[in-house]
C-alpha cells in the first residue's frame, strides 16, 4: 500500500532522513518510533507530499508522489504534529472547508456527521476552533484527516497533549480505524505504540534501526538471555549453587528484594532454557522460588538500546522490580 | 481554488481586517467628496476624489495582503493546503482573488458618492470609471506583489512594510527614470512605472497596453508565489 524506497532528506549539510526504506501492507497499523528529532515527522511530511525528498521515492497504492502528487494526496489523510486548524472558523465551517478542499465525493452532511460522531466532536460543532481545548483541537485534527475517507491515515503524534481518558479514547479510535484503513502513527510514547500497533519501525538520527512485529521485535533483538530469579534462602549459597550449573554463563545477586528473599540475574547460553534445571536445583535445596521471569527486552529497553550511543549494556536492569 | 477563496474571504470578515479596510477606504472617499463639494463644484469630483484612489490603495493594499500567506506558514495551516489534492497555483490564485475581492469591494463602495451625485448633476463618468478600472488593475497588480511578499516571511509586519515600500518605489520610479542618462535603462525603468501606466486611465481612457501590463504583473507574481511555496518543499 505504502512503499518507501531509499528516502533521503537533506537540509543543507544536515541529513534528516537517511536512506529509509519500508513497505506497509494494506490494512495494518504501523508505529513509527523514535526520539524527538529522529526524522519521524520529516518522513511523514514527505509521504504526504508536504515536503519533497532529496532522494528516493514514495509510492502509495502504486502511484508515485512525483508523477501523480494529487492522486497520492487523495489517498492520504494526514494529521500533522500541530493540527492545521484555522482558529477563526467554527468546527462546522472548518470541516466544510476541508471537505471542499479535498473535493470529497461523499454526501456532505452525512459524511461530516459520521466523522464528528466518530471522534466525538458533535457537541462542539458550532464552536470556534480557537476556543476549543487542546484535546478537542486534536480531535478536530483527526476529523479533518478522515474527511474524504482516504484509505491511508498518517497521524503524527495523535495523542500529544490529551488527558489519560482521551488518550485511551483516541487509541481505541485508531485501533478501530485500523480495521479498514492503513494507519501510520508516530509517537515517542512506547506503551502507546505497543498498545495500538501491529508493527513497529524504529528510526533514529534519520536511519531506520529496527522494523518488525510489535510482539517479536523485542525478542528478536535481545542479545542476552537472562532470567530473573527470586528465591528465599541464603544469598551466598544460592549464588554458588547456580554458578555451579553447567549451562549458566553468568550469575549475580541483585540484592534483597523481600525479607529473606534475593533476586538473582541468571544468564545462560543463547539457545538453552535453564528454567527447569533451576527449579529442580532450588527444590532440591529447599529454597522456595518466589518468582522467575524472562527478561526479553521491553519496548523501553529496546528503544534505549537502539537509540542510545552506548548500546544498552545493561538494558533490562531494573526490571526485577515488579 | 474556490474552497481557498471562500475561506480566505471569510477570514477577512471574521477578523476586523476586512471591515477596517473597506471602512477606511469608504471614509476617505467620503471625506474627499465632502471637501470637494464644500469647496467647489461637482466637476472636480472625478479629479480629486477618484484621482486619489491610487494613493489610498497604496495605503490599504499592504494591510489586505499582509496575512495572505504569512499566517499559513506561522500556524502550519499550509500543511493542510499542501497535502490536499490541489495544485499550489490553485491555492495561490484562491488567496489572490480573495484579497482582490476585498479591494474590489472597497473600491466599488467608493463609487457611491458619484452615484449620489448623478441624481443632481452629471459627473464625468468617463473619468470616474477610468479611475475605477485603473485602480482595480493597479490594485490587482499590487495585490499580487503583496501576496508574493507575504510568502517570503512569516511576519505580517514585515510583509506589510515590504509591500508598502515596493508600492512607493513603483510609484516614484518614473521620476527616477528622468534622471537616468542611459537611454535604454531609462526606457526600461519608465516602462515598469506603475503610476504612468495608471495615469492614462485617470484621463478616462482605456489603455489596452496598460491593462495587459497590469494583468501580466498579476500573472507573473501569482506564478512566482506558487514557485516560492513549491521551493519551500525542496529546501
Amino acid at each position: 500500500m505504502v512503499e518507501v524506497r531509499n528516502l533521503t532528506k537533506r537540509y543543507g549539510a544536515n541529513l534528516a532522513v537517511d536512506h529509509v526504506s519500508f513497505t506497509i501492507e494494506e490494512g495494518s497499523i504501523v508505529g513509527f518510533l523514535g526520539p524527538n528529532g529522529a526524522g519521524k515527522s520529516t518522513t511523514m511530511n514527505i509521504i504526504t507530499g508536504y515536503l519533497s525528498a532529496t532522494e528516493g521515492s514514495v509510492t502509495v497504492s502504486g502511484k508515485n508522489t512525483l508523477d501523480d502528487p494529487n492522486e497520492v494526496k487523495k489517498l492520504i489523510g494526514y494529521l500533522p504534529e500541530q493540527p492545521p486548524l484555522y482558529l477563526d472558523m467554527t468546527v462546522k465551517e472548518y470541516l466544510n472547508f476541508v471537505y471542499e478542499l479535498k473535493k470529497a465525493s461523499q454526501p456532505r452532511q452525512q459524511h461530516l456527521e459520521e466523522i464528528c460522531k466518530l471522534v466525538k466532536i458533535d457537541n462542539v460543532y458550532n464552536r470556534l476552533v480557537g476556543n476549543l481545548s487542546k484535546g478537542y483541537k486534536q480531535r478536530v485534527g483527526i476529523a479533518q484527516a478522515l474527511i474524504g475517507n482516504p484509505p491511508v491515515l498518517i497521524l503524527d503524534e495523535p495523542t500529544v497533549g490529551l488527558d489519560p481518558k482521551q488518550i485511551i479514547e483516541i487509541r481505541t479510535l485508531i485501533k478501530n480505524l485500523g480495521r479498514n484503513h492503513t494507519v501510520i502513527l508516530s509517537s515517542h510514547i512506547l506503551p502507546e505504540v505497543q498498545a495500538v500497533c501491529e508493527r513497529i519501525i524504529v528510526i533514529n538520527n534519520g536511519k531506520l534501526v529496527a522494523d518488525g512485529a510489535t510482539d517479536t521485535l523485542a525478542h528478536d533483538l535481545s542479545h542476552d538471555h537472562r532470567l530473573i530469579l527470586r528465591a528465599e534462602g541464603p544469598e551466598r549459597e544460592i549464588l554458588h549453587a547456580i554458578e555451579a550449573m553447567e549451562k549458566v554463563v553468568d550469575v549475580y545477586s541483585m540484592g534483597e528484594k523481600e525479607p529473606g528473599a534475593f533476586d538473582f540475574s541468571v544468564e545462560s547460553d543463547m539457545d538453552v532454557d535453564v528454567r527447569r534445571d533451576l527449579f529442580a536445583l532450588m527444590a532440591r535445596n529447599g529454597w522456595p522460588v518466589l518468582g522467575l521471569k524472562n527478561t526479553d527486552l521491553t519496548l523501553e529497553d529496546l528503544f534505549l538500546q537502539l537509540t542510545s550511543t552506548d548500546a544498552g549494556t545493561h538494558a533490562g536492569d531494573g526490571k526485577g522490580e515488579q | 481554488m474556490i474552497a481557498v477563496f471562500k475561506r480566505e474571504l471569510r477570514s477577512y470578515f471574521n477578523s476586523p481586517i476586512g471591515y477596517v479596510c473597506v471602512a477606511a477606504l469608504t471614509a476617505l472617499y467620503g471625506l474627499f467628496y465632502f471637501m470637494v463639494m464644500a469647496g467647489g463644484s461637482s466637476s472636480f469630483i472625478s479629479r480629486y476624489v477618484y484621482g486619489s484612489m491610487f494613493s489610498f490603495s497604496m495605503l490599504v493594499i499592504p494591510i489586505i495582503t499582509m496575512k495572505s500567506l504569512t499566517d499559513d506558514q506561522k500556524n502550519k495551516t499550509d500543511q493542510i493546503l499542501l497535502t490536499a489534492p490541489v495544485g499550489v497555483t490553485a491555492i495561490v490564485i484562491g488567496k489572490f482573488l480573495a484579497s482582490l475581492f476585498v479591494f474590489f469591494l472597497a473600491s466599488t463602495i467608493g463609487l457611491l458618492p458619484a452615484v449620489a451625485m448623478s441624481f443632481f448633476s452629471s459627473p464625468s463618468w468617463g473619468e470616474i470609471l477610468g479611475n475605477y478600472i485603473g485602480t482595480l488593475l493597479y490594485g490587482g497588480a499590487m495585490i499580487s506583489i503583496g501576496v508574493f511578499i507575504s510568502s517570503l516571511t512569516i511576519s505580517q509586519i514585515i510583509a506589510a512594510i515590504g509591500t508598502f515600500a515596493v508600492s512607493v518605489f513603483l510609484m516614484y520610479i518614473d521620476s527616477l527614470a528622468s534622471s537616468i542618462n542611459n537611454g535604454l535603462v531609462a526606457t526600461v525603468v519608465g516602462w515598469i512605472s506603475f503610476s504612468s501606466r495608471y495615469s492614462i486611465f485617470t484621463q478616462g481612457l482605456f489603455s489596452v497596453s496598460s491593462a495587459v501590463f497590469f494583468l501580466s504583473v498579476m500573472a507573473i507574481f501569482v506564478f512566482l508565489t506558487a514557485r516560492r511555496i513549491e521551493s519551500r518543499r525542496w529546501s
